[in-house]
């Protein structure tokens, strides 16, 4: 029921859409090398490029909080461990995080945890890159979320295989990463059947 | 390309006023409009015609105002000549208009002005007339006829029984409308010269309606099913609403079954927005605004007699697309098993007040994954009904088997 604007005033866009929150496996997103920023403005949404074939500016993980660590003195910070099937998030939360550093302060690991947050793609001196989250929150949950978001999270990289080299996105990601689709299948699979049937 | 005919039909129609015109020439024109300067060919023949009543002075023949046409045929920018029935007079506007209200014949309807200036008969309700040479023009994103001083008024018998069609209210665009609708809510007014508001349902959907103080005019009984012919469509900010005064209304025995228009979304709780919680809201009569924790309603000041509510804000993301959801009172407190009443002790016992709330609803559902039912306004949810989504173990099959697939 979009009306058009023929003839009236121009209408404000007033529609601002949010980034969604993608599901990805520690082991794919452990792999992701690829970042960029969409236009040219200093707050145009910077995105990682996923292997499996997807842009991603926020994502959602549910796992395992194992190990957590306050660093810093001035700016303190935490560093935290988080993981999935597949392997490992390693997350963080600083002082632009205030909610999530309180949130992680409170919880204490093992526990499950639901985590929003920006991936960042970082290079070390001697090359190799890391891929951390910083949170915009993460809270204590149940074992049947964590669960449930395995499924949610197979779903969706099932999806995007499928879709791959079908989408700009997904060729993109053929030619950067050459990901083989038999690997992300392999995945996904194996996270399923850790759960109880 | 031949141009004979569409020529031939040209000086027909001059002939028929008493003018001769050199087809031959006619042609010419047409060729080199159509093949040198690619208009289109309708295009081309009325660009001649409009040419011709000019040299001859012609009323009525020139653009395509010389085609009789149906009302569903008009197309904007065109003249047009119709015959048609008075179906409704409104309040005209404005004194530059002479009358205003809506015409219809068997194919359709159309809103109508007669220019003050036009001079031109005033027309009576429920009569025909043939309209000749008047302007099809579009007025906020409807379409609207316009009788001015070189529109020949004439009326006529016709004692055709117009019967105008009922319109699915999901159908429904600019213009005019009938249909038949259940009354399902009814809204404080919110402006004085406003007798009525609220919304019609049917099967397909639901719009809102409005009718304006008019002497005659009677309210609508929230229940009950009612059959409107020719009301206005109006658009605004994208969504549609009934005017009901030019209509006519007719009360009807039975019910429908009316659709909501509820959508349903499952997703991850991602944010909880500030604002969620237990909130004070301005107590003054038809304000209800949330006012701020020193108790400061941005209209009324300071009110020492705030009510308190419950709600969520919030994002729900599938991983594709996130929605914007807004949960009141009653669905809030069925999905985190926290009442108003509980919810304001512990904002009184805790030296956190208020925040302690919001801390201890968003632990018990951000990151959760949740279902909701609700009206879809302006890209944001207002739900109706929410719950946790389990973990379902069928699922898990499902997927191994898409998994575990050959590429």
């Amino acid at each position: 029921m979009t009306g058009s604007a023929k003839g009236g005033f121009p209408r404000r866009d007033l529609t601002f859409e949010r980034e969604p929150a993608r599901r990805v496996f520690a082991g794919e997103l452990r792999e992701s090398r690829i970042h960029f920023r969409e236009g040219d403005d200093e707050k145009s949404p910077t995105y990682v490029l996923l292997p499996s074939g997807e842009r991603c500016n926020r994502v959602f993980l549910v796992g395992t909080l194992t190990e957590k660590k306050k660093q810093g003195e001035q700016n303190p910070f935490y560093r935290a461990r988080m993981v999935d099937p597949t392997g490992t998030f390693f997350i963080m939360a600083g002082s632009y995080q205030p909610e999530a550093m309180q949130q992680i302060a409170r919880i204490e690991p093992p526990a499950f945890v639901a985590v929003v947050g920006k991936p960042n793609v970082y290079e070390t001196p001697d090359g190799a890159v890391l891929i951390s989250v910083r949170c915009e929150s993460v809270t204590a949950v149940d074992k049947d979320t964590r669960d449930r978001w395995v499924l949610d999270c197979a779903r969706a990289t099932l999806d995007r295989i499928e879709l791959l080299g079908n989408t700009p996105d997904g060729e993109r990601a053929l030619q950067e990463y050459h990901t083989d689709p038999a690997l992300f299948r392999k995945m996904a699979y194996e996270a399923l059947s850790q759960l109880s049937l | 390309m031949d141009y004979t005919d569409t020529a031939e039909r040209i000086s027909q129609k001059v002939r028929a006023k008493g003018h001769e015109v050199d087809t031959v020439k006619l042609e010419g024109k047409l060729k080199r409009l159509v093949e040198e300067f690619g208009v289109p060919p309708t295009e081309a023949e009325r660009t001649v015609m409009s040419e011709l009543s000019r040299e001859f002075s012609i009323n009525g023949l020139g653009t395509a105002a010389g085609e009789e046409k149906t009302l569903n045929q008009l197309v904007t920018g065109e003249w047009a000549t119709v015959e048609t029935k008075v179906v409704s007079l409104t309040s005209v506007p404005s004194s530059a208009v002479a009358q205003s209200g809506i015409l219809a014949d068997s194919s359709g309807s159309i809103r109508f002005v007669v220019w003050a200036k036009a001079n031109a008969p005033i027309l009576s309700l429920g009569k025909w007339y043939r309209l000749e040479s008047a302007v099809v023009d579009e007025y906020r994103g409807a379409a609207n006829l316009k009788i001015h001083s070189g529109t020949v008024v004439k009326e006529i018998t016709r004692d055709t029984v117009l019967i105008p069609k009922i319109t699915p209210i999901q159908d429904l665009s600019p213009g005019i409308g009938s249909v038949r609708a259940k009354v399902i809510q009814e809204w404080e007014t919110t402006h004085e010269r406003m007798f009525q508001s609220g919304l019609l349902g049917d099967e397909t959907g639901t719009i809102k309606f409005v009718l304006w103080k008019e002497e005659g005019k009677e309210r609508l009984t929230p229940g009950m099913v009612y059959t409107i012919y020719y009301a206005g469509v109006d658009e605004f900010s994208g969504r549609y609403s009934l005017n009901l005064n030019p209509a006519t209304v007719i009360q009807e025995e039975g019910d429908i079954t009316v659709n909501s228009g509820d959508t349903s979304f499952s997703g991850a709780l991602v944010h909880i927005a500030p604002g969620s919680g237990l909130i004070k809201r301005c107590p003054v009569e038809g304000c209800n605004r949330v006012i701020s924790r020193q108790n400061y309603c941005p209209v009324h000041e300071i009110q020492p007699g705030f009510l308190y509510d419950l709600r969520i804000k919030g994002w729900l993301d599938n991983g594709e697309e996130t929605k914007e959801i807004l949960v009141q009172r009653e669905t809030t407190e069925q999905l985190t098993g926290l009442s108003l009443d509980q919810a304001r002790e512990i904002a009184e016992n805790n030296p956190l007040g208020m925040e302690e709330v919001f801390l201890r609803l968003r632990d018990r559902i951000l990151g959760r994954y949740l279902t909701c039912q609700g009206r879809e306004i302006d890209s944001r949810m207002l739900v109706n009904a929410c719950r946790f989504l389990p973990f379902d173990p069928q699922e898990t099959a499902a997927l191994l088997n898409r998994a575990g697939g050959s590429p």
